[in-house]
């Protein structure tokens, strides 16, 4: 089918077969203010602030559910339709608490830019404003400010239709309806973070994020999220540069704020689980990282333990090396070029599914919890360390490694966690957030991702260590 | 004309619902023809499509061509009798259920046929007790006697009737929330298109008729549609249900050829207003249609097109006369609040604006109206009319928009005194 000719006041355009008149003029960089579309989600047609007029036709038409005809001429940027935005934002703001200067969603909310940018007058209500509950618990990582709910039904529909938990509902009707866990719905929802980010206005709040930071003193940094062999895209919150005020300590100016998914039709849509939601857990557990050289589990230079560890390699009989799949696509493809003749190289997964952890689903989780291990597999094969090939060197790369299973062998240990013992050389490298890279998930689809801290002063990055060895 | 009845052809006696009695005047007649005459369902929808018979749900849209809209070549397709019976002022489809039960299932039947529907629904307002009581009777009874169910009167054609509950939301009389309320979803409407037509019940086409307009059916086709079409006026066919309420002697229900008079009705008719005082207003067709004054009914009569040109709707017949003496901002009051609390709350205009334009009025009829209170009133009807999912929002703004164009100086009055011009009275 050939696409469909239209116009959008006066701009002549083309509209894919099916394409809704919303659809076809965000694509086309035409901006149709909407709250309750989402493009991933069914057409809900509530909030009725995409209304526009169709020249010819009496009335008004909400453009998200308003299948592109040919020849038809869309009215958006005129007069009555400026009227009627206005009139909907008035609705909106009735009895919504505009309490943007305590809002987590301040800087980013879409009710706010509207309300700039078609509203901008005074309520015209002298009376009261409804009071709904505030910090509604939605669940043990989400809370509710029903007040601020415009009731779009994001936040429903998503339950029902995405992570499938069924978990919320509007109950009630008229001005007393709003947001509630469904008594048939489940009480948990892997996915139920992304409410929080595809909730336009600030109603969904983080436990985690709540009133930690402005918005506009951070910025994202694209990364990939290391929880599962999927790598999702995500972003990473750090402070901007700009920002960081030396009385605000350090670690506030080296931390990962939060975590958004990050839209990536390839691998992830633009949807991640919980667990990625969390990955500034693990960036900002600094307590547990490797951050200093150790010989014999005596702290040493970075020199030292580099030469203590080529001098272990050179007088091995039968050295050997595992590398890690939590390692990107260019560490593995430089240790293979440096080290990959000298060594016999085995793989290992760094993680398994944890206890209680969801092994695997149909939206986006795999069972393979480590980010790289398609990489790996393609370069070094699948073959596991066995104890009775009789190797009196191991070079460990990567974590969560017991030494007992390694059989006495010497032991050189490039890892980001402090170890479970004392290798014999303990060389302590950067995390995937300290670097660029990219990995290859189950799919082989390679995804990048961007350095958002710098590496403490004592670690290296595992590239550089191989060529020294 | 005038004289002619298709209700109204026998007396209310304790067993005029039963099978027997409708037999006896001539019940299931239409059918038999039909089944038994290898009458097509084309054939059907013709005679129906002759007898230029339209909804009486509200809209008046023709039957035999909401028909026609029916998605070609589906499957499946389904007849729902929309018994929800939710607009104040009516009660009509009420009065249907409790002396002529059958009325309704013979033309639910003769509907599904020319339709094609296999599992034919009816939807009926929960409060209805004895309404409920008499449509389970008359189709335990139909079934028995295989009227409804497995091959109809020994023919090719079977259909079930399934009678569901509604939960007495004003808003599941809307046909696509109506739908979704069989589906056992919350009755919230839905955004058209797709219309019912296409994708109604679970998905399927679907259409959606109200109990008086099915309940004519067996009429026409055993008299034919050219005859019904005798009736009434020139583009509104046959008779109506009217349902009287208000301050008027002799209120109740009544049936008339389209086009009766007003005047008629309600001087004649009901004996005029209570306590013979002068008429101060007519709501023409149901609580949600705009209210005429007197002058406007002077010639008025009971048809479409005539209560259109006069601003205002014949929607589903129920006619509420008001008597001089009756304080409008007060009844503007009860009728906002009927509507805030019937809202689905779904979309935002209307889930905002009717509790906004309730707490304005309120506030008006309590003696703390302030100025800006009727433009404001003004600004949030003209807000949600049109621009909402449903015509719920239509229904709650335009009883606002009318009482102030009609009605302005009351408000003014109460707003600049504190109090009612009329004492704040409703009753007479
Ligand atoms: C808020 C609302 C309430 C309605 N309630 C009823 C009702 O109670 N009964 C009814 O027959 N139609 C009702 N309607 C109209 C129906 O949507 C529909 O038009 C009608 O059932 C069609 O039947 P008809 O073609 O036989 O008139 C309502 C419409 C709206 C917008
Ligand atoms: S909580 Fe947010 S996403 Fe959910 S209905 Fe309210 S405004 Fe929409
Ligand atoms: S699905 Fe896997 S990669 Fe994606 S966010 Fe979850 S754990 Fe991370
Ligand atoms: S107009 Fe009112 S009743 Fe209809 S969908 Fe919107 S909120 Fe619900
Ligand atoms: S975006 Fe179209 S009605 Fe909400």
């Amino acid at each position: 089918m050939s696409n469909i000719e239209f116009s959008i006041d006066d701009k002549k355009l083309e509209a894919l077969p099916g394409e809704t008149v919303l659809k076809a003029a965000l694509r086309n960089g035409i901006d149709i203010p909407y709250l309750c579309y989402h493009p991933c989600l069914s057409i809900a047609g509530n909030c009725r602030i995409c209304l526009v007029r169709i020249k010819g036709r009496p009335g008004f038409h909400p453009s998200c559910n308003l299948p592109v005809a040919p020849g038809m001429e869309i009215e958006s940027d005129c007069e009555d339709v400026s009227a009627v935005r206005k009139n909907v934002m008035q609705f909106i703001t009735l009895n919504h608490p505009v309490d943007c200067p305590v809002c987590d969603k301040a800087g980013e909310c879409k009710l706010q830019n509207y309300h700039f940018k078609y509203n901008g007058s005074a309520s015209l209500s002298i009376d009261a404003k409804k009071h709904k509950p505030k910090f509604y618990d939605v669940n043990e990582r989400i809370l509710l400010d029903a007040e601020r709910c415009i009731l779009c039904s994001r936040c429903v529909r998503f339950t029902h239709e995405i992570s499938k938990s069924g978990m919320l509902g509007i109950t009630e009707r008229g001005q007393q309806s709003r947001v509630e866990h469904l008594e048939s719905g489940a009480a948990k929802d892997d996915y139920s973070d992304n409410i929080i980010q595809n909730c336009p206005v600030g109603a969904l709040l983080s436990r985690d994020f709540l009133y930690k930071s402005r918005v506009w003193y951070l910025e994202p940094v694209a990364s990939v999220c290391n929880g599962c062999a999927r790598g999702c895209s995500v972003d990473v919150w750090r402070r901007k540069h700009h920002w960081k005020v030396r009385a605000l300590g350090s670690e506030k100016n080296r931390m990962a704020y939060r975590i958004t998914a990050k839209q990536n039709d390839d691998i992830n849509g633009r949807w991640i689980c919980n667990k990625g939601f969390d990955l500034n857990k693990q960036i900002n557990d600094f307590a547990s990282r490797a951050t200093k050289p150790a010989i014999g589990g005596m702290d040493a230079t970075c020199q030292d333990a580099l030469s203590e560890a080529r001098k272990l390699i050179f007088e091995a009989k039968k050295p050997a090396a595992i590398v890690s799949a939590h390692a990107s696509n260019e560490e593995l493809e430089a240790f293979k070029k440096t080290l990959g003749s000298r060594v016999e190289v085995y793989v290992r997964k760094d993680y398994e599914p944890a206890a209680g952890e969801v092994v695997e689903d149909e939206l986006l989780i795999k069972a393979d919890k480590n980010p790289n291990s398609t990489k790996v597999e393609e370069l070094f094969g699948k073959e596991s360390f066995s104890a009775a090939a009789g190797h009196d060197l191991v070079l460990v790369w990567g974590d969560n490694v017991e030494y007992s299973a390694l059989s006495g062998a010497k032991i050189i240990h490039l890892a980001t966690q402090k170890p479970n013992g004392n290798p014999d050389v303990l060389i302590p490298i950067s995390t995937q957030f300290e670097r660029k890279g990219s990995y290859t998930n189950f799919e082989g689809k390679v995804n990048r991702f961007e350095q958002v801290f710098d590496k403490p002063e004592l670690v290296l990055h595992a590239s550089d260590v191989f060529g020294r060895l | 004309m005038n004289g002619h009845r298709v209700f109204f052809t026998f007396d209310i006696t304790e067993d005029c619902h039963t099978l027997d009695a409708y037999k006896k005047r001539g019940g299931y007649e239409a059918l038999a023809k039909v089944l038994k005459d290898g009458l097509q369902p084309a054939d059907v929808q013709a005679e129906v499509a002759a007898s230029g018979l339209r909804g009486r749900g509200g809209a008046g849209f023709p039957t035999a061509t909401k028909w026609s809209f029916l998605a070609k070549n589906s499957p499946v397709y389904y007849l729902v009798c929309n018994a929800d019976e939710g607009e104040p002022g009516t009660f009509k489809d009420r009065w249907i259920f409790e002396h002529t039960p059958h009325n309704l299932i013979e033309g639910m039947v003769l509907a599904s046929y020319a339709i094609n529907s296999r599992h034919s629904f009816i939807y009926i307002r929960g409060e209805f007790d004895l309404s409920y009581k008499r449509l389970m009777t008359a189709l335990k009874e139909a079934y028995a006697a295989g009227l409804v169910g497995k091959n109809i009167m020994g023919s090719d054609f079977s259909c079930d009737i399934i009678v569901q509950q509604g939960g007495g939301a004003y808003v599941c009389g809307e046909e696509s929330s109506l739908l979704s309320s069989i589906e056992g979803k919350k009755g919230y409407p839905k955004n058209k298109p797709p219309f019912p037509a296409v994708k109604g019940l679970f998905q399927a086409p679907t259409c959606v008729n109200n109990v008086e307009t099915l309940s004519v059916l067996p009429w026409i086709l055993r008299n034919g549609g050219a005859k019904y079409a005798e009736y009434g006026t020139e583009k509104n066919k046959g008779t109506r249900l009217f349902g009287i309420s208000g301050h008027v002697k002799r209120p109740g229900m009544y049936e008339r050829e389209v086009g009766y008079p007003y005047k008629k009705m309600i001087y004649e008719d009901c004996g005029g207003i209570l306590g013979d005082k002068a008429l101060k207003a007519v709501i023409p067709g149901g609580n949600s249609t705009p209210i005429l004054k007197p002058e406007q009914i002077e010639n008025l009569t009971m048809d479409i097109e005539a209560v259109a040109a006069q601003g205002s709707m014949l929607g589903s017949g129920g006619v509420i006369v008001i008597a001089e003496g009756t304080c409008i901002p007060t009844l503007l009051q009860v009728m906002t609040r009927f509507y805030a609390h019937e809202s689905c709350g779904q979309c935002t205009p209307c889930r905002e604006g009717t509790t906004w334009m309730n707490q304005i009025v309120t506030r008006i009829a309590k003696g703390q109206g302030k100025a800006g209170d009727i433009e404001n009133l003004e600004r949030i009807a003209k807000g949600i009319m049109g621009n909402t999912v449903c015509a719920l929002g239509a229904a709650a703004a335009m009883p606002v928009q009318s009482y102030l164009k009609q009605f302005r100086h009351e408000f003014e009055y109460f707003i600049e005194h504190g109090r009612s011009m009329c004492d704040g009275r409703l009753e007479i």
